[in-house]
């Protein structure tokens, strides 16, 4: 089902790879939750605070965002802003603290857009 | 030298710059002894019809974006993602000065890390370009959501905490809001810090940004110059200026204690022998038509420092070719020194720069090091005509190719603030 509420081409997505773009693009289109997880990654790739890290390193849905990735809190709270205004969804404190690898932010974030599915936009 | 500060002097033993002319210290020497200017056509919000036609633009960065991610530097500075995600447009600049600074000064970054010796003073005025940014998003969701790093990116506090954090300061950290004079205070009271003997060593930075959130408020005060020619537009002391131009960038300055600074073999632009500050009372933005308050901090100034008016062989002046400011400004001059029978060579390098707001104490007092040490003494390129009420102090157009011994640096800020340090060549 697509998702009438999202933007085509926000300008948050303006300089992720081409790869995480297109599959926004499927999941705003058709509404296909597996497209997500390209778009989480490029996400937890783009808020890694140390850079370094992430140089040549594969992303695996059981990376620890703080203990394997350097993620700190500020890191966890810019990826979860960036995500409540790339889907126009509310994420509360309470609920972060359940998200701790990237499978778990990925299946969050899919959890928070069924929530959001009926709900007028913010 | 204060009897507080039990023989304790004050020597500035670094500098970085990130200005108008110059990103780095060789360039800004040559720029300040050829009177090359670093003003350049702009245009905001895209309106040709916004009356600010140029400014002192800062090269070879690109900070426009109200994102960090779109910002670049030049590469030769290592600005990691945990730091910029945090700063402003000028923190960048900032950064980039007190790397550039540490390294004139022979210290590493880890010299500086965990020292409970090592201070850290900034002036900045926020970042407006940011605060507004964040503000509409919140009015826009209507306060459900925001960035996480909007207060520490754009209140007044953002140079000192994101460089703190990043160059771990544990000595002390605070910040300077005093307009134009903020930078001029920091060092002012970095310099007492030192003397106190409660720390050894202080990295003042002074940074301000140039886009149109931060500049067009001062051309709804009818503040800045019109003109579409550089040398016109900035022309301190001529008869004809018409207003200030804006300008950014960031000057970092090491302070060293005297003693600690020979320990580990630094070597010295000058000395800070003292400074002073006193205020106008009199307006919330224009300057005492005769720059009482600014007589009185030149006073105390040559007082902490023990120097006659006599002993001031070169002032730089605020000098803003703003034409209420300058006048004052020149009155002030004249009072203290054409009194006690002196007549020191007078220059605004703001023709050469613009006025960079929150950075200019710095920047002039890093300018004024500069050429203690190599030299020279700068000039007024764009003075044509004199005005009248500036017609008794001794104004070159052309730089001079000796450099002063004692220098009487001067800043005046909104509200009447008036801030003077007093540099001396170090001799040892």
């Amino acid at each position: 089902m697509p998702l009438a509420n999202l933007p085509a081409s926000p300008s948050q997505l303006a300089r992720y790879p081409v790869e995480a773009r297109d599959a926004y693009e499927r999941f705003r289109t058709t509404g296909d939750v597996n497209a997500l997880s390209l778009v989480i990654l490029a996400a937890v790739r783009d808020f890694m605070p140390k850079r370094s890290l992430g140089v040549g390193m594969e992303l695996r849905s059981d990376m620890k965002l703080m203990e394997d990735l350097g993620y700190d809190s500020l890191a966890v709270a810019e990826t979860v802003f960036f995500f409540e205004d790339l889907f126009k969804v509310r994420i509360q404190n309470t609920e972060l603290m359940t998200v701790r690898t990237i499978g778990e932010l990925e299946q969050f974030v899919i959890k928070k857009l069924a929530e959001n599915a009926n709900k007028p936009a913010v | 030298m204060s009897s507080f500060s039990g023989g304790r002097r004050v020597l500035i033993t670094g500098l970085g710059f990130i200005t108008p002319i110059g990103n780095d210290r060789a360039t800004v020497s040559a720029n300040l002894r050829a009177g090359k200017h670093g003003l350049a056509p702009v245009q905001f919000l895209g309106n040709p019809q916004v009356p600010v036609r140029v400014a002192g633009t800062v090269k070879d960065f690109s900070v426009e974006s109200t994102s960090p991610r779109e910002w670049s530097w030049p590469s030769c500075y290592d600005l990691p993602r945990e730091t910029l995600r945090g700063m402003a447009p000028h923190g960048v600049y900032a950064f980039c000065a007190i790397q550039q600074a540490l390294a004139d000064a022979g210290l590493k970054p880890d010299d500086v890390a965990n020292d409970d010796q090592t201070g850290l003073f900034c002036a900045s005025a926020g970042s407006a370009m940011l605060m507004y940014n964040n503000l509409a998003l919140m009015h826009s969701v209507r306060g459900e959501r925001g960035n996480p790093m909007g207060v520490v990116s754009s209140i007044a506090g953002t140079l000192n905490f994101n460089l703190a954090a990043h160059f771990k300061i544990t000595g002390a950290v605070c910040g300077f809001v005093s307009a134009c004079a903020s930078a001029s205070h920091a060092i002012g009271y970095a310099c007492d810090e030192i003397r106190l003997g409660r720390l050894k060593r202080v990295l003042v930075v002074g940074a301000e940004e140039l886009n149109a959130e931060t500049l067009l408020p001062f051309a709804a005060m009818r503040a800045l110059s019109p003109q579409s020619d550089p040398k016109l537009a900035s022309r301190p002391f001529d008869a004809g200026r018409d207003g200030f131009v804006g300008g950014g960038g960031s000057v970092v300055l090491v302070l060293e204690e005297a003693s600690f600074a020979a320990e580990r073999g630094a070597s010295v632009y000058a000395e800070v022998a003292g400074w002073g500050q006193a205020a106008d009372g009199y307006s919330v933005a224009m300057s005492h038509p005769a720059g009482a308050g600014l007589q009185r901090a030149i006073g105390r100034a040559l007082a902490d420092a023990g120097v006659e008016p006599n002993k001031i062989d070169y002032v730089n002046a605020h000098g803003t070719s703003t034409p209420v400011g300058d006048r004052a400004e020149a009155i002030a001059l004249k009072t203290v020194f054409t009194a006690a029978g002196a007549r020191p060579v007078v220059s605004s390098t703001k023709g050469l720069t613009g006025h960079p707001l929150s950075l200019a104490g710095a920047m002039e007092a890093g300018f004024c090091a500069l050429a203690m040490r190599e030299g020279f003494t700068p000039g007024n390129p764009h003075l044509v005509n004199v005005d009248e009420a500036c017609a008794d102090l001794l104004l070159p157009r052309e730089s001079l190719a000796t450099g002063p011994s004692t220098v009487l640096n001067n800043s005046s800020g909104f509200g009447g603030s008036n801030v003077c340090h007093v540099l001396k060549r170090w001799a040892i």
